[in-house]
């Protein structure tokens, strides 16, 4: 499935599905990154695949980085990759695997599933404290580690960016997840003024 | 006013003076002043009525753990007044009284104490019937013995809760809490460190010592970044792991401690004499804490009842506070003078040894005490302070494994805890004197940072130097009574002797006979007394009568803390802006937001009704992107679905869709859906939508334990899907730039085709709930606006109609498909729901065929058939209405609505299997009782022969 002419309309954007919907700004930020570029693989074949076009491949539950890519592996078998700022190269190893044989696994359709959002602020430890039960002091988890748990009540895959939290949750919450982060964001706002 | 001039009073801002009232009288206090201390400066020494005698009580501890200062404040009570600041405007009533504080009618109960022995209703309220208990007696007893009252209208609080997470938590700021914290926070530890109390510092804060000891401390812990100190933080329990529940106000801190130190302190006893519960009898730290904290005289003339250093510490402190001391009374015998005694002689105070108060006498009304005996003769006086010993503040050790034991040497409580992460620190691990206390935290830093993997020196616990025996009260009943020993419960020592010649010998009986330690102090003044009584009464020792359990929570703590703040789940498709845009109307199903009719509330009903029409005559148009989709790939996806479901997929041609049914072990329906197969190696399998995260959950389940070839992926979120249904549904597709050909020979029924819609990459099945031709459209998520959008610009020569949920709900009520968990229970058998078809027989195994042929032979009891109420029908049942066979009920309405198509109500129920023909009558029951007859027909009430989605 490839997708022809029409526009890709994502949650926050006008028309989607959380329009309206304000994203936190201030002691704490939220911002959205969802359709951001993005491509997971998943299933048997994926690692293998990847290995051979060159791509290194860390541990289940870190991060690597491929040519400005974050490489986040979810599974043995369940790897995304997050191109933030490096459309291109995401573009090339999609052409590549679009056209390539089996075994090479399938699309994860991560792009589509995943609402991909960044907590940041001067308050970010604070608002995530109350986001989300993990032990997330510096000193227990890394730059490079994935925890898949849960963040304001739903299930998630939180993990460090150099501004904040990066956070990959069900895209059809989003405007849920928009509106609990401001919450607790208000809580701890009330709580020390 | 009982104000005494700075730097007494570190709690108060004595620019700052709040107005606030107390039974309606006016008072003034200033900011910092809990209730207590404010009323007290205003000479307000009576602050409730006891719980069975109403008599007038007041401050015993001014640490909030009894129930004498228990107040009602306008949407909260049982507060205490001890440790509840002042506000401007608050109105405090006491509470537990029956007309007013200062006129309590129920004050009479004190004369009748002698009727109202313990165990008294027990024995007197078990009759005459059997209930007369539960109906009569206890509902009245309780509006007479009723603490504080419940404010339902009380305007909402908002509370949260976070999660800490530290290398060592110390749980107490006091001498030995500070110490520890800063002595593991300077090894590099993460520590928290929390007290309830809004100062550190713990008795230093109001105890008789050197302020630069807390000021040290106090500049030693502000140069630590890595210690977080929580004051006004309660930690309430001790669980599992090392998990901890920190209050602080309304906020909840679940924390997580890798090693935890517990400096929780003592707790002072108070003294048993004939009225010791009269206002103006506290305990030392109470009169130390007024004081210190709040700079509020605690009398004007003193007798100090004291065994042990702070009781001669309490009496210098009230000398220096303006207090006349009439006399210090030690009822230890004489021996060496100290310090403390030979600076109290030199100040002319009058000490006498080997004595003690015998009794104590009120004003009128027992208001507060006008005087007390010692020796044979009266004293007078306004204040008595008790300082005769104290108990570890055991709960929390307790609830992390402890075990209370006695000393009979020292005649001290002991804990002991089991080698782990618990340690403990100060008062409550033995220690008596400031200097062995600041001595213990670092002793016990040391511990935690060596199991943390610091390189730390443990010391071995040395015995504290002051460890002497401890002056123990012989508790002899009075003739008169009124000797309290609990305070919250009013019981007295003849009620504990009595309960032991009751024959409840055991701690935990006498608790519960007598109630003694229930009350809002747990026991924390009473515990001890209680242990030597029964001890003395069955002839044992104090070890071996103990304490009762200690069970989080600590203290008391309010709902909302526990409940915190939870923002209400919502799942929206992607079409959900569309829908708006077209007025739908939005409802929540679940956690999902669906449209439910499109149009205005005063013409709904005519709205559904167009709605179903235009499906039946037209075409409809709805968002099913709620259901669950499921991708099944690898080479043995056909055999795994063969595994999961009731029909054959294993089987099933690329390009085909099947029904899909899934049972759980015991062959009790659980999910339905379709499954398309993409390809030999991939299916896509919907779900429905309440169901899909379970399926899905078992999916995973049931592919860890077969070990197939197959991987399972969940693109409830990533697909959305659109359902165009109706006799036009084909015209509107082929009206759309496609590759797909929509016609009904190359797109037949039960088949499906990946292709582009619109310029949309789509999964299209010819399947639907409607009984009209109908193909549902899948495709990519953020895609779905843009097919949404050409399907009704496509559809608009055609008169399509976006339809909504009690649309779709009729139309497939007429058609007589079954909603899992609406038209199924926890124990539907397909055969129950005439499912047989849908049942393979020739696979050797699939989830719940074992139980299914098992429950087969147990024999049917009922089947789901359609019931059809005459037109013009006046009552109507609703869902879940009985149906009854000879009087008996047999079965129920599932689903009943109107259809316009037929122009008459129609329902699914279940009806006993003997009914099941059509044309058999059966009776349904409706809301109001009126039994009503119905005609059993076939499920499809509408074109039964299937010839309209098949076309």
């Amino acid at each position: 499935m490839t997708a022809g002419a029409a526009t890709h309309i994502y949650p926050f954007v006008p028309g989607g599905a959380a329009d309206g919907t304000k994203l936190i700004s201030g002691a704490v930020v939220l911002s959205d990154l969802t359709g951001k570029p993005c491509f997971g693989l998943k299933g048997g074949g994926s690692a293998a695949w990847l290995a051979a076009q060159g791509v290194p491949l860390p541990a289940v539950n870190r991060i690597g980085d491929h040519r400005g890519m974050r490489v986040l592996r979810l599974g043995n078998e369940d790897i995304l990759f997050l191109a933030e700022n490096a459309g291109e190269t995401l573009a090339q190893i999609k052409a590549a695997w679009l056209t390539a044989v089996a075994p090479k696994g399938y699309s994860s359709w991560r792009e589509e599933g995943w609402a991909w959002m960044r907590l940041s602020g001067p308050r970010l430890v604070e608002a995530m404290s109350g986001l989300c039960a993990l032990d997330l002091r510096p000193q227990k988890f890394g730059v490079d580690d994935i925890a898949q748990t849960r963040v304001g009540h739903i299930e998630a895959v939180a993990f460090r960016s150099p501004t904040g939290f990066d956070i990959l949750f069900d895209i059809t919450a989003s405007a849920y997840f928009a509106r609990a982060v401001a919450a607790v964001a208000g809580h701890q706002h009330r709580g020390h003024p | 006013m009982n104000r005494l001039p700075a730097p007494l009073g570190s709690r108060i801002d004595r620019s700052r003076p709040i107005r606030f009232s107390f039974e309606g009288k006016s008072f003034e206090g200033y900011e910092g002043d809990s209730i207590a201390s404010a009323l007290a400066a205003s000479g307000q020494w009576v602050l409730s009525r006891s719980f069975k005698y109403h008599r007038p009580r007041g401050i015993l501890s001014m640490t909030g753990a009894d129930a004498n200062a228990l107040v009602q404040l306008p949407s909260e009570p049982n507060t205490a007044a001890e440790r509840t600041p002042i506000s401007e405007g608050l109105r405090v009533c006491a509470q537990n009284v029956n007309g007013s504080l200062e006129r309590d009618r129920d004050a009479v109960m004190d004369r009748f104490g002698r009727f109202l022995p313990v165990g008294f209703y027990y024995r007197t309220f078990m009759g005459p019937r059997r209930d007369s208990w539960l109906k009569f007696w206890e509902p009245m007893i309780r509006r007479k013995a009723g603490l504080g009252v419940v404010d339902t209208k009380a305007p909402h609080r908002h509370f949260d809760k976070t999660n800490l997470h530290c290398d060592l938590l110390v749980v107490g700021a006091g001498p030995a809490g500070l110490s520890a914290a800063i002595a593991a926070a300077e090894a590099g530890a993460d520590v928290i460190l929390c007290d309830e109390n809004p100062e550190i510092g713990g008795s230093l804060s109001y105890g008789r010592y050197d302020p630069a000891v807390l000021f040290g401390l106090t500049s030693r812990l502000e140069a630590l970044p890595n210690l977080r100190l929580l004051t006004g933080t309660v930690c309430n329990g001790w669980y599992e792991d090392n998990w901890l529940p920190l209050i602080e106000g309304d906020r909840l801190h679940r924390t997580r401690a890798r090693e935890v130190i517990l400096a929780t302190g003592a707790i002072e006893q108070p003294a048993v004499f004939r009225n010791n519960d009269l206002p103006g009898i506290m305990l030392s730290g109470a009169a130390q804490r007024l004081i210190r904290h709040y700079g509020v005289r605690p009398g004007q003339s003193a007798v100090v009842l004291a065994a042990n250093d702070d009781g001669y510490r309490t009496a210098l402190d009230l000398l220096d506070a303006g207090v006349s001391v009439v006399e210090l009374v030690d009822p230890r015998s004489a021996g060496e003078a100290g310090p403390l005694e030979a600076e109290l002689r030199g100040r002319s105070v009058a000490i006498r040894k080997d004595a003690t108060i015998e009794v104590a006498e009120g004003r009128a009304g027992n208001r507060h005490l006008a005087r007390v005996r010692i020796g044979g003769s009266w004293i007078a006086c306004d204040l008595l302070t008790v300082s005769i010993g104290q108990t570890p503040a055991w709960q929390l050790p307790c609830q992390a494994g402890g075990k209370v034991g006695y000393d009979a040497g020292t005649q001290m409580m002991t804990i002991t805890l089991p080698q782990g992460p618990v340690h403990l620190a100060g008062a409550v691990a033995g220690t008596d004197e400031l200097q062995d206390a600041i001595a213990s935290g670092p002793r016990a830093a040391a511990t935690a940072l060596s199991r943390l993997g610091h390189a730390a020196t443990v010391e071995p616990p040395v015995t504290p130097k002051a460890a002497r025996p401890r002056y123990v009260q012989k508790i002899v009943a009075d003739p008169k009574g009124r000797d309290f020993v609990d305070f919250d419960e009013d019981l007295q020592v003849k009620d504990l002797q009595n309960a032991t010649k009751d024959g409840y010998r055991e701690i935990e009986l006498v608790k519960r006979f007598t109630t003694v330690g229930m009350g809002p102090s747990q026991g924390r003044h009473s515990a001890l007394a209680t242990a030597r009584i029964v001890a003395e009464a069955t002839g044992r020792t104090v070890g071996e009568i103990g304490i009762t359990t200690a069970r989080p929570p600590v203290g008391p703590e309010t709902l909302g803390v526990l409940a915190g703040h939870q923002e209400v789940l919502e799942r929206r498709t992607a079409l959900h802006a569309r829908h708006i845009a077209l007025n739908a109307a939005m409802k929540p199903v679940g956690a999902w937001w669906r449209p439910y009719y499109y149009g205005d509330a005063n013409s709904a009903q005519e709205a559904i009704r167009e709605e179903i029409l235009a499906v039946r005559q037209g075409v409809g148009l709805l968002d099913v992107s709620t259901l669950g989709k499921l991708e099944i790939r690898g080479p043995d996806a056909g055999e795994f679905l063969d595994r999961l479901y009731t029909m054959a997929h294993a089987n099933q041609p690329v390009g085909r869709v099947r029904y899909c049914l899934m049972l759980n072990e015991m062959g009790s329906v659980i999910d339905d859906g379709v499954a398309y197969r993409i390809a030999e190696d991939q299916f896509y399998v919907t779900a429905t939508t309440g169901a899909v995260a379970r399926v899905y959950a078992d999916m995973l389940f049931w592919n860890a334990e077969w070990r197939l070839k197959v991987d399972v992926l969940n693109l409830t979120g990533a697909f959305s899907g659109l359902n165009v249904t109706g006799p036009k549904a084909r015209m509107v597709l082929q009206a759309l730039d496609s590759d797909i050909d929509f016609s009904r020979d190359a797109f037949p029924y039960l088949s499906g085709r990946d292709g582009m819609v619109a310029g949309v990459p789509v999964r299209v099945m010819r399947i639907g709930f409607t009984g009209e031709l109908s193909y549902e459209l899948h495709c990519p998520s953020s895609l779905a606006p843009s097919l949404w959008d050409a399907v009704m610009a496509a559809g608009r020569p055609h008169g399509l109609r976006p339809y909504g949920l009690e649309a779709s709900r009729i139309l497939r009520l007429e058609k007589g498909h079954i909603l899992i968990g609406q038209d199924t229970d926890a124990i539907t058998t397909p055969d129950e729901l005439g499912f047989g078809w849908a049942v393979s027989k020739k696979k050797p195994f699939f989830v719940g065929k074992r139980s299914i042929e098992m429950r087969a032979r147990l024999g049917q009891t009922r089947k789901l058939v359609g019931l059809k109420f005459p037109a013009g029908s006046r009552n109507i049942p609703g869902e879940s209405c009985l149906v009854l066979r000879g009087g008996a009920p047999v079965g129920q309405i599932t689903s009943i609505g109107y259809s316009p198509s037929l122009e008459a109500h129609i329902a699914l129920a279940y009806v006993h299997v003997d009914d099941q023909a059509e044309g058999s009558r059966v009776t349904v029951k409706c809301r109001d009782g009126e039994l009503l007859e119905a005609p059993v027909v076939a499920h499809a009430f509408f074109d039964p022969t299937n010839a309209r989605q098949e076309m």
